[in-house]
């Protein structure tokens, strides 16, 4: 299957050379072809899983199947407003990580650095950028993102509204967690409101909006409930699950999808055996194309992966009623914004709250706010008796390798928590 | 008194010195980031280490912040718990620049004037207040600017050293401008107004619209750009990669990591671009008639690996011409390797009428009359040997360069590989070692391959690895030379591509005798690459150019 991958990818990039939109039919055939596994093969993953891999796979082709509905957004982008117009999110990290799941990665992070780009900046991003620049990316009707939660934010988006010639409409996040940064947020959703209205010629229905953020709420409350029964369960996965599963409470948030895959879950849950094994909470995104560390997180019922803070970042307990009020309050209130303290005592919060052995803190290269934060974190866990790996790498862009390194690193983790549970057991 | 350092032009300034504070720009470059390695991560942006670093010696008792950046915020989470400050203060900047960020910036100014009235113990005072703006005018002169993110002092002292007109430091926080404000304003009023006056300066690049950034390069007295980056610094990239395409005066991209080594190995690109954008302020002409000799000329390019040398006679003929191994020091290398060409043709040292010296030694041989750097000889050499030369490819053991020539030979633009070993020679010698092969063998074995290897990683020591794995799953040396070879091609051609390439090329450097290796370069892109038997005597050949035009 790796090859087959493999050689998929690379056959996207040498013929988004000569003819992207070729390229692009290519990818989508490869995508729905996954959608199509998704449906009828389970493979190991649990039913819950199953599905969020499904929709996932579904929302990231129908951009390209669908571009004249297709808008950019950011990973944190609230998208109920586009979903009730049935318009298709198209978020850039996303799509980076998808390119790189295709093995399609390379040369668009390549085309993008000839461009002049940093090779330090976010390859999730550079991926999406070298991919829209090369023709592979299909024109969007309009861009929407959000300052949250890093820098690539602000430059990506700009770049890419520049380069697509479409408006772009930016949610700029105050630094502080009060009311009055609430209500600043919320009246930018409220001309968000506007913008959308403006370059779709269609007005969102504020009821179906409040219907959108209900299911919003009831898929966070879902979810919040999941990982309190999680605690001591064993529920086996892959660790591309979190990814995911972080999807479906971003730009999947407010959808029936995103509702039923919480359902399922908590379904999981309950039928899950009694937990065992090293259970690890992991901090932001994960490398999932590294083999060495597949081999030691996927389906093992020794180590398992039990949370991940991109999913659980934006909970909330708001009122949907108010939906600009409520989304505003899954920006401001996210623990990527602001200080590292909020990640991390978010962190410890979680990690206590699913009963993990360990944290790994993952470094993934260009992300300066979690990189310059992880001696902060990895002390500020330890100190609360939850051991922190800082784990370096990169999510997306293989080109930086030292995955022996890492194998290395996160084996020496497990054994330093197998040997204090059997201490602590004894 | 103690200083407030900032380091952000959104900085409050003004407000700080009606509170009887004095404020300086922090802009240290350490020697290394030993301090701020031990408390956060080495992949964070160089001034972000050079801050922590400062404030770790001791250096920094009082510090305002702004909220730049990723980097910035975490270097205000390190300082919290570790700073042992006497005043810490981040400000909060929103990126919009509407009305209501504006008065989320004026409530901001307002925490910061009580946090450090508490602070000082002091009142805010109004005439000090008016009396602190000061004026940032636009040059009214020809000058060159540094742009994009900000320099560390003594690599700017070395621009303003090495440019033959006026620098200008234009980045980050050196291009601070707030006009005075209007005196019949209370307090609550003048912050209201202040939040507006510093948000509507030109803004920097975290701002949502940076359009206002045109005023410092649509300027009729700017002849030229040092564009500044630093490294892990994402947000200058990208105004770098507009500008290349927008600019109509000559450009130079150089990154520093923000200590002071990182200037120094800066010097040849600056020295190189001084030279094409004024070759006559630069380099001499038309002086070699007052010198003794025999009418003839050296040229000495001391190299990383090699020290080559040629002597031209007056009408441009090579007379001799030697490579030696350059050994330990440059300057008894250059000694060996001159002596080497004159007993080849003869000669004396006295017989000599003029030498230039150029490569990475050229300035610790003390025997040359001028040094120029390898950028502008090799392009002098490559044309003097094919006048249709238009982009030089040269890969030598310790660096890889493109240098794009203009219809007349001159340098128009280059680029210079990052100081990592992947690309280079060195990178190949290496992966030789590896393999146990000469590197006569590497440069033939790959061309005839059969499957296809991908070597992924870009860090010399991580390919080592993946070459060593690819031993062990017994691929070929065959393919994983091939696999070597494209990977070297892949960077290099990324190179061609930044400077803007174009036919002819002509590949010079050790590593133009790699058959391998030029075979990838010209498949990727899918030209041919002239190759002269005096490929590797290029740069010597230059400096001799210049030295007969003394």
């Amino acid at each position: 299957m790796e090859n087959i991958v493999q050689t998929f990818g690379k056959t996207v990039q040498d013929v988004c050379d000569k003819n992207p939109e070729r390229a692009r039919k290519l990818l989508r055939i490869g995508y729905h072809a996954q959608s199509l596994r998704y449906r009828v093969q389970r493979g190991k993953m649990h039913s819950a899983a199953q599905l969020a891999a499904l929709y996932t796979n579904r929302a990231m082709v129908a951009p390209l199947d669908h571009p004249d509905d297709a808008v950019i957004v950011s990973l944190f982008t609230p998208c109920e407003m586009l979903h009730v117009l049935g318009l298709h999110p198209f978020c850039s990290e996303g799509l980076g990580c998808y390119l790189s799941g295709a093995c399609a990665e390379q040369s668009f992070l390549k085309y993008a650095e000839s461009e002049g780009l940093p090779e330090t900046f976010c390859s999730y991003h550079k991926a999406f950028i070298g991919a829209s620049e090369c023709g592979l990316m299909p024109k969007p009707r309009f861009i929407i993102s959000t300052t949250l939660a890093c820098d690539a934010n602000t430059l990506t988006f700009r770049r890419l509204a520049e380069h697509f010639d479409v408006p772009h409409f930016v949610i700029d996040v105050p630094y502080e967690q009060d009311e009055d940064a609430v209500r600043y947020v919320a009246d930018q959703l409220v001309r968000m409101k506007a913008f959308i209205e403006e370059h779709t010629g269609k007005s969102i229905d504020e009821s179906a909006l409040i219907k959108r953020c209900r299911l919003s709420q009831q898929s966070m409350d879902n979810f919040q409930r999941y990982m309190d029964l999680r605690a001591d369960k064993q529920i086996l996965g892959a660790i591309s699950g979190e990814m995911y599963s972080a999807f479906m409470f971003h730009n999947l948030l407010g959808t029936e999808e995103s509702l039923r895959y919480t359902e399922e879950c908590l379904k999981v849950v309950e039928k899950a055996p009694a937990a065992s094994g090293i259970r690890l909470l992991w901090m932001h995104t994960n490398p999932f194309w590294v083999k060495q560390l597949t081999d030691v997180t996927d389906f093992n019922p020794a180590v398992q992966i039990v949370g991940c803070d991109m999913c659980y970042e934006g909970f909330i307990h708001a009122d949907p009623e108010k939906p600009y009020d409520f989304m505003a309050r899954r920006l401001i209130f996210s623990a990527y914004n602001g200080p590292i303290s909020r990640r991390v005592d978010r962190g410890i919060e979680e990690a206590q709250r699913l009963a993990a052995d360990g944290v790994v803190w993952f470094c993934h290269w260009g992300c300066k706010h979690t990189l310059g934060g992880a001696q902060l974190a990895k002390r500020h866990f330890e100190e609360a008796g939850i051991p922190c790996l800082i784990l370096d790498g990169d999510g997306c862009d293989r080109s930086h390798g030292g995955e022996g390194q890492l194998s290395t690193r996160i084996e020496a983790f497990i054994e330093m928590l197998e040997k204090e549970k059997e201490a602590a057991q004894a | 008194m103690s200083v407030t350092h900032y380091i952000c032009k959104y900085t409050p300034i003004e407000l700080l010195a009606a509170f009887g504070g004095e404020c300086k720009i922090l802009n240290y470059m350490p020697d290394n980031f030993e301090l701020s390695d031990q408390v956060s991560h080495a992949n964070i942006c160089g001034f972000g280490k050079a801050l922590l670093e400062a404030v770790m010696e001791g250096q920094v008792k009082e510090l305002v912040l702004v909220n730049c950046c990723d980097t910035i915020r975490s270097v205000y989470d390190v300082l919290q718990e570790e700073g042992n400050l006497d005043f810490l203060f981040m400000m909060d900047l929103l990126h919009a620049q509407g009305a209501c960020s504006r008065e989320r910036a004026a409530y901001e100014l307002k925490r910061l004037a009580k946090a450090y009235g508490a602070y000082k113990g002091t009142a805010f005072d109004m005439d000090k207040f008016r009396a602190a703006f000061t004026d940032n005018p636009r040059p009214s002169a020809p000058y060159i600017s540094v742009l994009g993110g900000r320099v560390g002092d003594s690599l700017f002292e070395m621009m303003k050293k090495s440019m033959p007109l006026p620098v200008r430091n234009d980045t980050c926080v050196h291009n601070r401008a707030v006009a005075a404000p209007d005196p019949a304003l209370d307090f609550e009023a003048t912050m209201e107004w202040y939040a507006s006056a510093l948000m509507t300066q030109i803004p920097c690049m975290r701002m949502s619209d940076v359009t206002g950034r045109k005023q410092l390069y649509n300027d009729p007295h700017l002849k030229a750009v040092i564009y500044h980056t630093v490294k892990f610094c994402d947000y200058y990239g990208f105004e770098y990669s507009e500008l290349r395409k927008q600019l109509t005066v000559p450009l130079l991209k150089i990154e520093s990591d923000y200590t002071i080594q990182s200037g120094g190995q800066l010097l040849t690109r600056l020295e190189a671009f001084a030279e094409s954008i004024a070759p006559n302020d630069t380099i001499r002409k038309g002086t070699h008639k007052t010198m003794n000799g025999k009418g003839l000329y050296a040229g000495i390019d001391s190299g990383s690996t090699s020290t080559d040398v040629v002597i031209l006679d007056k009408d441009k003929n090579i007379i001799a011409q030697t490579i030696l191994p350059t050994g330990a020091g440059a300057a008894a290398g250059a000694d060996r390797a001159l002596d080497a060409a004159l007993d080849q043709a003869g000669l004396a040292r006295d017989d000599i009428t003029a030498t230039v010296t150029t490569g990475y030694g050229r300035t610790a041989i003390k025997l040359g009359d001028q040094s120029i750097t390898e950028i502008t000889c090799h392009a002098k050499g490559a044309y003097f040997l094919d006048p249709t030369v238009r982009t030089i490819i040269d890969i030598g053991g310790q660096d890889s360069k493109v240098i794009r020539l203009d219809d007349n030979g001159n340098v128009a633009n280059f680029v210079m590989n990052d100081k990592c070993a992947a690309g280079t020679g060195r990178f190949l010698e290496l992966m030789a070692r590896t393999l146990e092969l000469s590197l006569d063998e590497m440069s033939t074995l790959g061309l005839d391959w059969k499957e296809e290897v991908t070597i992924s990683s870009m860090c010399t020591v991580f390919a080592e690895s993946e070459v060593v794995s690819l031993i062990a799953e017994n691929r070929t040396p065959a393919d994983i030379i091939h696999g070597l070879n494209h990977s070297v091609a892949s960077k290099t051609t990324a190179l061609c591509r930044r400077v803007g390439g174009r036919e002819n090329y002509m590949m010079t450097g050790g590593v133009s005798k790699n058959r391998g290796v030029v075979k990838e370069i010209e498949d990727m892109l899918g030209v041919k690459l002239h190759i002269s038997d005096k490929a590797q005597l290029n740069g010597a050949l230059g400096a001799a150019l210049f030295a007969l035009e003394m």
